[in-house]
């Protein structure tokens, strides 16, 4: 029941400023645009460049950032929770709170991103336009969470949540490679379920643990970030 | 030992202990505690000194907001960790969901506490400010938001204790003449209030027993005695005359009344001790009638030891705004002028 009321706190915040909208306002139909004129350009497999190289590289964790952003005030993870906690909540309860609203949320746009684009970018030498954007919106879907963990986690440090933009450009740099450093980022495993080259040939099932695994470890460590201090 | 402190004390003794701090060191740059123990019973309580004197991080401390680095603090006999649900903590910036309305703010609070969810309004109308129920809390400004926090904590019957920073200053205006008699009303029922303020003034109208704090560590109290009595009691009084003469003058004829104990004078400027501040006010005036000596400035100025001084000088300067001269109040400034009546001698 406390998770719930938190929940709600959470989710107000998050639809109730403009940011989110105009987050979703700006990516979503430019997302949709790229995937219309790439489905024009007679390439056997738009979809897949597309996703692999636009959206999963850019688009997607741009988007989350923004929604992370939103939902949390462009403060810091702690900041957030901090007046549920002076209502009697538990720190880490209203932690967890923020960090699952934010996750579902950008699982939830990530997948509606990633489908819509996987279906109106289809190409004649994509898999079956159904499958494609089923399987599309699963990878969307997960790598949107992940984002949002890592994200929020990034969010628990500094004292104003400067860690969020440390963590956006530790992503994009150690992501971009296929080295043992890319293991740790959302970036590299979310290129490789969409079909682009994976790190350390890591298998498509080992990734999506990965992603899990991101998502666990960064819940962890906001929790344990958002505790009182000596 | 007065009627109010005797029922205070048998009140605490009846009840119990509500908050115990003992030998607690906590450090939160730039506020620190050193060595600090206290017992509180229901009541009004009251920490006088400046935020930096530490009665800021004494109260998030018995919030649970932040840990000491030694010592121990109870709260309701637990740590404050798990008493967090009856405590709540009204800082000078309060922290509020910014997203909710009013309304909803309450209701998630109750839900919180794990309390019956009751009609915002007439919660809010304990402080007279109803008519902030439907605006979202972001919209709020400092007073407002201070005065739903306040509202909150003192209308849950899952509170109880609250800790406040600053009752009167940054209130909405509509709530702060309501402050003492609800903060009163949650003490009768058994609540522990503790208020740190930088106002003498302010401590005592709303508390019945007072601790002085200078730079972490507490200097006087837990003391029932009024805090702006007992800073009168120290400060000395400063005359200032128009010229030499009349200084001596003045200082010749105080050194021969009986409420003066100490007397220095260097130059135009007249110091004066007693026992007794109003009496030490009424010998300088019958003095400077009846020596014929005029007085352009007349004014309390503490003591350097003074339990107070920290509370005085440390007050912000939109609580208090910084005095004329090192630490002094003026209470009264009168230059005569020629056409005034000569004084009888």
């Amino acid at each position: 029941m406390m998770l719930v009321t938190l929940a709600f706190g959470a989710f107000a915040r998050l639809i109730r400023t403009p940011r989110t909208w105009l987050a979703l306002g700006v990516w979503f139909p430019l997302a949709l645009a790229i995937a219309f004129f790439a489905r024009d350009q007679d390439a056997a497999h738009p979809a897949d460049h597309l996703l692999v190289d636009v959206v999963g590289a850019v688009i997607l964790p741009l988007l989350v950032y923004l929604l992370v952003g939103a939902m949390l005030g462009a403060g810091s993870l702690a900041a957030s929770a901090s007046p549920y906690v002076a209502l009697g909540a538990r720190p880490a309860w209203a932690t967890l709170a923020f960090v699952g609203v934010g996750a579902t949320a950008c699982c939830a746009c990530g997948a509606a991103l990633c489908g819509a684009v996987a279906a109106l970018a289809h190409g004649a030498g994509d898999p079956p336009r159904a499958h494609d954007a089923l399987v599309s919106a699963y990878v969307g879907g997960l790598g949107g969470a992940a984002y949002a963990c890592w994200f929020a986690c990034g969010a628990a440090f500094g004292r104003r949540g400067g860690g969020r933009p440390i963590a956006l450009v530790l992503d994009w740099l150690l992501g971009a490679q296929d080295g043992t450093t890319a293991l740790f980022t959302p970036r590299a495993h979310v290129r490789n379920l969409l079909g682009g080259a994976p790190p350390l040939h890591f298998p498509e099932r080992a990734s999506a643990l990965a992603l899990v695994g991101i998502v666990a470890v960064s819940i962890l460590l906001s929790v344990r970030r958002v505790r009182p201090k000596r | 030992m007065g009627d109010r402190e005797l029922a205070s004390c048998a009140r605490t003794s009846q009840v119990g202990r509500v908050i115990s701090i003992q030998n607690v060191r906590a450090r939160r740059p730039p506020l620190a505690l050193a060595s600090v123990s206290l017992e509180w019973g229901p009541g009004v309580h009251s920490i006088i000194g400046g935020r930096e004197d530490g009665g800021a991080l004494l109260l998030a401390l018995l919030a649970g907001i932040a840990l000491p680095r030694a010592g121990r603090v109870r709260v309701l006999g637990r740590s404050p960790a798990l008493a967090r649900k009856e405590v709540a903590r009204i800082p000078l910036e309060p922290s509020l969901p910014d997203a909710l309305r009013v309304d909803e703010m309450l209701g998630v609070a109750s839900r919180l506490r794990s309390e019956a969810v009751r009609d915002p309004a007439e919660r809010l109308a304990e402080l007279g400010i109803q008519a902030l129920e439907k605006r979202t809390v972001r919209s709020l400004s400092r007073g407002e938001a201070r005065a739903v926090s306040l509202a909150e904590a003192l209308t849950s019957t899952r509170v109880r204790v609250v800790l406040i920073e600053e009752p009167i200053t940054w209130m909405d205006p509509r709530a702060a003449g309501l402050v003492a008699e609800a903060l009163r009303a949650k003490a009768r029922m058994d609540g522990a209030i503790v208020l740190t303020t930088a106002s003498a003034r302010d401590a005592h109208e709303l508390a019945t027993d007072h601790v002085v704090m200078d730079r972490g560590a507490i200097v006087s109290g837990p003391t029932f005695t009024d805090p702006r009595f007992s800073d009168l009691r120290r400060a000395q009084l400063v005359l200032v005359s128009p010229d030499e003469a009349d200084a001596r003058l003045l200082a010749a004829g105080l050194a021969r009344d009986p409420a003066v104990t100490a007397l220095t004078q260097e130059g135009v400027v007249v110091r004066v001790r007693g026992h007794d501040a109003v009496g030490v006010a009424r010998a300088a005036a019958s003095c400077a009638v009846k020596a014929g000596a005029e007085i352009v400035e007349m004014r309390w100025e503490s003591d350097p030891s003074s339990d107070l001084r920290a509370a005085w000088t440390n007050a912000p300067a939109a609580i208090h705004p910084p005095p004329a001269q090192g630490g002094t109040e003026k209470i009264a400034v009168a230059p005569r002028t020629g056409s005034e009546p000569e004084p009888a001698s």
